[in-house]
């Protein structure tokens, strides 16, 4: 607008050339620049705080960095890394990482989704219900985890107590903590608590841009409310499942609070006495704080991130495939 | 009525240019860091009893302002060693405890070398092994000692009355002259009362193993897992074995529930875990009593003040620091919080003495710690003790979870020390 009004101008007064050539160049450098320096801010924070300690985190990666032995700093080279490939620990944090990314990231999704799905019904009290899935995203995690820690304890915990109530360890209790299957169960169910009304109201959103004649035709033609849900609905949100697929493969690779309040002797960071579930970011703060060996945590750090931008691509790319591509 | 005007318009004028005249003064001063106020910020975990002598210190010396920071155990020592690396952020004076000494001395650098500050007039005040704790191999000093943790066993008298065992300390301490007199007495007391009698297999193993002559490593900083940590290691086996053991982290929510639900009913006790008890179960006051620990001596824990060299006043924080550890404070503490001191001249104060805990019974606490203080032999801690430890304790605890048998586990034991200490 203010540029189709402004280019008459210099023609008709003729005389202040100058002033007017000025507010021209002025006038250009807003259309042109402003956007950029509107968004400035995101990009300046985040080179500092996203793409700096990237950048500085894969230099560190490439040096002897050992806090209990100065006198050994310097470049190492790939050291690191090839130490990190034979390394049993980080290979069992990536197995621990991915089974606990598959208990909570499977059935976190498919559960949201069923329920924004009721959701998406007309009910009484809907705000409250719709509220109500968001209250465990908005517990502080800590504070959530502490809860779910005595829930799941050995003895006198909720969870044991229900096992009982249907028969099971009634003569030894189980000790969640003690065994690979049942502390990621005990995790993953403490993620999914806390993330499925999140997504929920991700794809609750989505869901009603969807129009309603979509649905009546496809009952005419006699599809169910479950056909219609693979059918319509979820090719109809895929962009947004996209996302959460996305977001939450990040999530999950980089849990940290709920493995390490869960475990017994949480100022370890050994998750579990036989790092039953030790996840890779706990191997990291283990490394780096507790052996104090920052290069080579550094390094691990680097082999996480590849990792998860791997993951993310695969499964980005799996979902598009699940969605509208039919 | 003019004059008078005129004369407070003058008073006034005086008053304020007082008042801004000394208010520049202290601004210059806080900036400077040198003559004028200078704040001093003392991080520590837990109590320290410093609230009263913050006081103390700030009625005597008016331009030190005194912040104290007390947080969590493990936390605090993380984030001075953050500091540390960054350089900046880090407390004008910090507590270090035992088990992360060895961490920070080797960083001594980073710290004011208390040599250069007139510290060698301390040496001779402390604990020969107190002392050399916290220097550095090239002669560093960066500490002060506080407390020292000489180890006694603590023990519920109403517990031993019900399963028909000795109250009386004396008569208990003549119960377990040894460790395996010590699990005989356990076996007596779970096969009376059908309950666990120790917290857990890790606190049979590390205050045995603070009782032998080598730790887990050598002097030469070598791993020797068949001395030391094999005898104590033999011993939980044989505890956990017996049906003795709760199997209860120490410091977490389940064994805080464990001392409430009377599911152990012996700890072993250095001087600073009586607190420990007094604000977990405060309503079992007079039911706890100390008796001496099997196998004699040991130490738990204990620190050391250390300041920082990023600091900005770090003479007032010396200052401060050979204040705090000086007779008068250290005695103060010690009937405030109970923490042991590490100078031996003040264990034949009459003061630590005659001292009795009402909540232990009335127990002469003074006179317990300080002999078992006195008499104890030092150990020399590796560097790489602390992530030793922790894995061999990772050992202990997968026995009792049930995922390995007792015969097999000291293999385990070994292989994961050696991981650690090469980590």
């Amino acid at each position: 607008m203010s540029l189709t009004q402004l280019r008459p101008s210099p023609q008709h007064s003729a005389p202040p050339v100058q002033q007017s050539r000025a507010k021209l160049w002025l006038y250009r450098f807003d259309t042109r620049a402003t956007p950029y320096v509107f968004i400035a801010p995101f990009f300046v924070l985040f080179a500092i705080f996203g793409l700096f300690p990237i950048v500085y985190n894969a230099v560190v990666s490439l040096r002897t960095w050992r806090l209990d032995e100065p006198d050994k700093d310097g470049w190492a080279g790939f050291a690191n890394f090839t130490k990190l490939l034979t390394d049993s620990d980080f290979w069992n944090a990536l197995y621990n990482t991915f089974g606990i990314f598959l208990l909570s990231t499977v059935p976190q999704l498919l559960l949201a989704l069923i329920v924004a799905n009721l959701l998406n019904r007309k009910l009484r009290g809907q705000t409250w219900w719709r509220i109500g899935i968001l209250l465990p995203y908005l517990t502080p995690v800590v504070a959530s985890t502490l809860v779910f820690s005595v829930f799941f304890a050995r003895d006198n915990g909720m969870a044991n107590w229900f096992l009982s109530l249907v028969g099971f360890g009634q003569e030894q209790p189980l000790d969640w903590r003690a065994d690979k299957w049942s502390s990621w169960i005990a995790i993953a169910t403490m993620v999914n608590w806390k993330w499925i009304g999140y997504n929920a109201l991700l794809y609750l959103s989505a869901m009603q841009t969807i129009p309603k004649d979509v649905y009546e035709a496809a009952a005419v033609d006699g599809a169910g409310p479950w056909r219609q849900l693979w059918r319509i609905t979820v090719p109809m949100i895929q962009p947004v499942v996209v996302f959460t697929v996305i977001l939450s493969t990040i999530g999950g690779l980089q849990l940290f609070n709920e493995p390490m309040m869960f475990d017994q002797n949480p100022q370890s960071a050994s998750g579990g006495s036989a790092h039953q579930f030790q996840t890779i970011a706990q191997l990291i703060y283990k490394v780096g704080w507790k052996d104090l060996n920052l290069g080579y945590a550094a390094a691990m750090s680097w082999a996480l991130f590849l990792i998860i931008l791997i993951v993310a691509g695969i499964n980005a790319g799996l979902t598009k495939r699940i969605g509208g591509d039919r | 009525m003019k004059r008078l005007g005129k004369a407070t318009a003058a008073a006034g004028l005086a008053a304020a240019l007082a008042l801004t005249g000394c208010s520049g003064q202290k601004l210059e001063g806080g900036d400077k860091g040198g003559s004028g106020t200078v704040t001093l910020k003392v991080a520590f975990w837990g109590d320290m009893g410093l609230d009263k002598l913050k006081a103390e210190y700030e009625a005597a010396h008016p331009n030190v302002k005194i912040v104290l920071n007390s947080g969590e155990y493990n936390a605090q020592h993380e984030d001075l060693q953050k500091k540390l690396v960054a350089g900046t952020g880090a407390p004008d004076i910090s507590a270090i405890d035992e088990g992360f000494i060895v961490q920070f001395r080797s960083q001594a650098d980073k710290f004011v070398n208390l040599m250069d500050k007139g510290g060698a007039d301390y040496q001779s005040k402390y604990l020969p092994w107190k002392w050399q704790e916290s220097m550095s191999p090239d002669g560093k000093q960066i500490g002060l000692g506080t407390d020292v943790g000489g180890l006694a066993m603590c023990y519920r008298s109403d517990l031993f009355k019900k399963a028909g065992l000795p109250t009386d300390r004396d008569a208990v301490s003549k119960l377990w002259p040894t460790w395996g007199d010590f699990i005989n007495v356990g076996k007596q007391y779970v096969s009376k009362t059908g309950k666990k009698f120790v917290d857990s297999g890790t606190n049979m193993f590390n205050p045995v193993l603070a009782q032998q002559p080598v730790g887990f490593f050598d002097t030469g900083d070598k791993l020797q897992m068949d001395g030391g940590p094999k005898v104590a290691f033999d011993i939980s086996m044989k505890a956990i074995d017996a049906g003795l053991s709760a199997n209860l982290a120490s410091f977490q929510p389940n064994w805080d529930q464990g001392f409430k639900k009377d599911q152990f009913a012996v700890l072993a006790c250095p001087a600073w875990m009586i607190g420990h008890i007094q604000d977990t179960a405060p309503d079992q006051a007079g039911k706890w009593d100390i008796a001496a620990i099997p196998g004699g001596g040991g130490n738990w824990g204990g620190s050391w003040w250390t300041v920082p060299s990023q600091g900005k006043n770090i003479d007032a924080a010396v200052d401060f620091v050979k204040w705090m550890v000086a007779p008068e404070q250290q005695i103060e503490v010690f009937k405030t919080v109970g923490n042991l001191p590490s100078q031996p001249d003040l264990y034949k104060d009459p003061a630590v003495l005659d001292y009795k805990k009402e909540f232990m019974s009335n127990a002469p606490t003074g006179q317990i710690f300080a002999a078992t203080a006195a008499g104890l032999k030092p150990q020399y801690l590796g560097k790489k003790a602390g992530p030793t430890r922790v894995a061999v304790e990772d050992v202990i605890t997968q026995v009792q979870q049930g995922k390995l048998k007792s015969a097999d586990a000291w293999a385990v034991a070994v292989k994961d020390a050696e991981k650690a200490a090469n980590s």
